[in-house]
């Protein structure tokens, strides 16, 4: 074989040249990030890159609203990584606003929006809801500082849903709409609740999953007074009385199998489908968890909101995610990713959504949009509206994933539950291997 | 007409054609050979060399794939795959899954290729169903898996029940690495497909010789049919090695928690190696760390292939041949 200039193509020549073909290509990845782009990151091209899941946005109304070309791509942690990583950042990504926050920002990676917002027709600084504070950070408080991103909406998901059917046949009175209860009479409900036969569980008296682990255990220790994480949330402290307190309830909720634990596993993988059986009592979910309740007639007339149970001294209504959206500082299309998402955020989508009821709207405005075409509606808003008062921010660490903390609570949980571990002997463990995981976060991001 | 055949016949000629043919052949075949192996080589060098050694420059490190501050580690990061409890255990369970699943797999679909080899009834229609569960997707075997060994719900503990057993938790430790195991060996259907191709070249009249000669069909199994089938049986066995050694997903979806923050709730029985390494990627964001259990486990499933291999190659009648007659 000759190639062009009639030299034999050997073996050899045609090993470097896939190598050097290979290098090319790689490189060409690696340098685009470097090159710039089109029309910089402040005006960018027509085309946008968004990280959603399907049927989220919009993508047809989307486009014809902005006149935008807009690509949707799977919601995906590995694929995000990799896109950050390699200077090919997407345009709008979505994310849980509540524990992801001080970690993109802490590694530059998301876009300060104040300026957007500031001259915002449609959301107006006002209108927004304060549970949007989760999506601002200062570099050591999470609540304070740049806003980051927003909720498209969100839930106090430390409120806890209930089946009247279930309370009434097992003779438990209902909770208080405006009172919370406390979690040890949280769990002697879930325990009169639970009814089984034999040894098969037919109904489960309450879930207390939450949206994860650890952040269920620090609600409950913020309820009780105190804090997981330490000021500079670059520890966590499971050794005061607080958090030891969280963990003997978890431990004996886990232990007396009247909910889904790391050993008692909810093949359903979520509380929805046992809710929606009667098999599940008392579900562990904000305001959200009306939207599916809605569609069930039967069910909605029998299910009420209730407010987030406390630990001790202080009443809390976290909210653990404010799943939302961000804007890589990456991205080479800010404007336009703003465009899509103040229409998103603001225009009539999220009005769209605030008419479906599956969580409270981010911009207070949109509240009169909600849902109240049954008492059972007009019931879990009365109670959602007087949690308010009640919201504060919970810090989340920038020096960790709670992915991380959460896999070290289903590490030592499940020997924990099942043998004789008590609450101290686990939080040592817990802490050990945690604070390890944070300092090593701490030392990437000093 | 004369003068054509006159120039047919001589360019025909030995002196004339040939070598311009030979010249064509030679140019044109490596031409060719290059053409079509190139998109490979390149492909090869930018999706598996490019990532193994990009995979190598991240393990000397203690990056997490998005903070700035990262620096050179050194060794440290296979210094401590052999000192984290964590890894070793999951790396033994990953054996005795291997242990478990390969052996078992190709039995089980050897055992089940000999049935449907033979001539009865319904023989398409049983070939058809044994290896409907091999395409099912993985992600709906899974979910119909969760649902029959569910505690409270499921199919397996009714049946446990009605013979007057107590109900079992299925999907949580200690017997959700059982459920595992069902759950590959329930696509065994692969493997008899293969064995089964295999079996239809194995010679009749080797078989009706041996019968001739007084051998029993167990015998004739034995000393004809297993032998001949060793090579493919020892190709399922080098396959089945290295695919149980990466096992990944199936244990993810069997996890009680749904989607990407499944991997921080994988019981321990299935706390698989694969897993281990997608959680210190994913979920504590131990790019380095997890860029050196990748080439360990690399090196691993080398190693246990070569051993495999020196092993088959005692084991394997390659085209018939005795090993122990082969002259290599």
């Amino acid at each position: 074989m000759r190639g062009s200039l009639g030299t034999p193509l050997s073996r050899r020549t045609l090993m470097r040249g896939s190598a050097l073909g290979a290098a090319a290509a790689a490189g060409a990845g690696a340098l685009s990030a470097c090159a710039p782009s089109a029309g910089g990151g402040g005006g960018g091209s027509n085309t946008l890159t968004v990280m959603a899941p399907e049927n989220e946005i919009d993508i047809k109304a989307a486009e014809q609203a902005l006149g935008l070309k807009i690509k949707r791509i799977e919601v995906d942690t590995t694929k995000l990584t990799a896109m950050l990583a390699s200077g090919t950042a997407p345009d709008l990504v979505r994310g849980l606003g509540a524990v992801e926050t001080p970690y993109i920002v802490a590694r530059d990676l998301a876009l300060p929006l104040d300026d957007y917002f500031a001259s915002s027709e449609l959301l107006k600084e006002d209108d927004i809801d304060p549970i949007n504070d989760v999506w601002r950070y200062d570099g050591s408080v999470q609540g304070q500082g740049p806003r980051y991103g927003l909720a498209k909406d969100y839930s106090q998901d430390a409120m806890f849903w209930y089946n009247t059917a279930l309370l009434d046949a097992a003779g438990v009175a209902y909770p208080s709409d405006t009172e919370p209860v406390t979690f040890d009479q949280w769990l002697d409900m879930g325990k009169e609740l639970t009814q089984k036969d034999g040894d098969t569980t037919t109904v489960y008296g309450l879930s207390a999953g939450g949206l994860g682990l650890f952040i269920s255990l620090a609600n409950m220790t913020a309820t009780a007074g105190g804090s997981l994480f330490a000021e500079d949330l670059a520890t966590v402290d499971f050794s005061s009385p607080e958090a030891q307190k969280a963990l003997s309830w978890y431990l004996e909720y886990a232990r007396a199998r009247v909910g889904f634990s790391p050993v008692e596993p909810n093949a359903d993988g979520w509380d929805w489908p046992p809710y929606q059986t009667s098999r599940l009592a008392m579900s562990w979910s904000g305001y959200w968890f009306g939207g599916a309740i809605a569609a069930e007639a039967a069910l909605a007339e029998t299910s009420r909101l209730a407010p987030a149970p406390t630990m001790g001294s202080e009443r809390i209504s976290a909210c653990f995610g404010a799943t939302g959206y961000w804007i890589p500082k990456a991205s080479k299309n800010h404007d336009n990713a703003w465009k899509l998402f103040e229409w998103f955020m603001g225009g009539q989508p999220a009005k769209d959504r605030a008419v479906g009821g599956w969580g409270m709207p981010s911009l207070l405005s949109l509240r009169a949009d909600l849902p109240t075409g049954t008492p059972a509606q007009e019931q879990a808003l009365a109670v959602q509206e007087a949690e308010a008062d009640y919201f504060k921010v919970l810090s989340f660490s920038p020096y960790v994933k709670v992915e991380a903390l959460d896999a070290v609570l289903n590490q030592y949980l499940p020997d924990a539950i099942n043998g004789d571990a008590t609450a101290a002997s686990l939080g040592d463990t817990l802490q050990t291997d945690m604070n390890a995981l944070l300092a090593e976060g701490k030392e990437l991001v000093k | 007409m004369t003068a054509t055949l006159t120039e047919a016949s001589r360019e025909s000629s030995p002196g004339t054609a040939r070598p311009r043919a030979k010249r064509g052949r030679a140019g044109t075949r490596p031409r060719t050979f290059y053409l079509f192996v190139g998109p490979w080589i390149a492909g090869f060098l930018l999706l598996t060399v490019f990532p193994l050694g990009y995979a190598f420059w991240m393990s000397l490190t203690n990056t997490d794939g998005l903070s700035p501050n990262w620096s050179y580690v050194g060794i440290d990061n296979y210094v401590r795959v052999f000192q984290d409890q964590q890894t070793i255990a999951s790396l033994g369970r990953t054996m005795i899954f291997m242990l478990a699943t390969v052996p078992t797999g190709v039995a089980a679909g050897l055992a089940m290729a000999v049935m449907l080899n033979r001539d009865f009834r319904g023989r398409a229609l049983f070939r058809a169903l044994f290896y409907l569960p091999a395409v099912v997707p993985g992600v709906a075997a899974a979910l119909t898996f969760k649902i029959i060994f569910d505690k409270n719900a499921g199919f397996a503990n009714a049946a446990i029940g009605a013979a007057g057993g107590e109900p079992v938790s299925w999907l949580a430790d200690p017997y959700v690495r059982m459920v595992l195991i069902f759950m590959i060996l329930w696509g065994v259907g692969g493997s008899m497909i293969v064995s089964l191709a295999a079996l239809q070249d194995v010679p009749r009249e080797l078989l009706e010789a041996a019968k001739v000669d007084g051998a029993g069909p167990v015998h004739s199994f034995f000393r004809i049919t297993l032998p001949l089938l060793s090579p493919i049986i020892f190709f399922q066995v080098v396959t089945g090695v290295i695919g149980s050694l990466q096992v990944f997903v199936p244990s993810l979806l069997l996890a009680p928690v749904n989607g990407a923050a499944a991997v921080t709730a994988v019981p321990e029985g299935n706390y698989l190696f694969m897993v281990h390494v997608y959680a210190e990627y994913f979920a504590k964001s131990h790019f380095g760390y997890a860029s050196a259990l990748l080439w360990v486990l690399f090196i691993f499933v080398l190693l246990i292939t070569a051993i495999v291999f020196k092993i088959g190659n005692r084991a394997v009648f390659y085209g018939g041949v005795d090993p122990s007659e082969r002259k290599d």
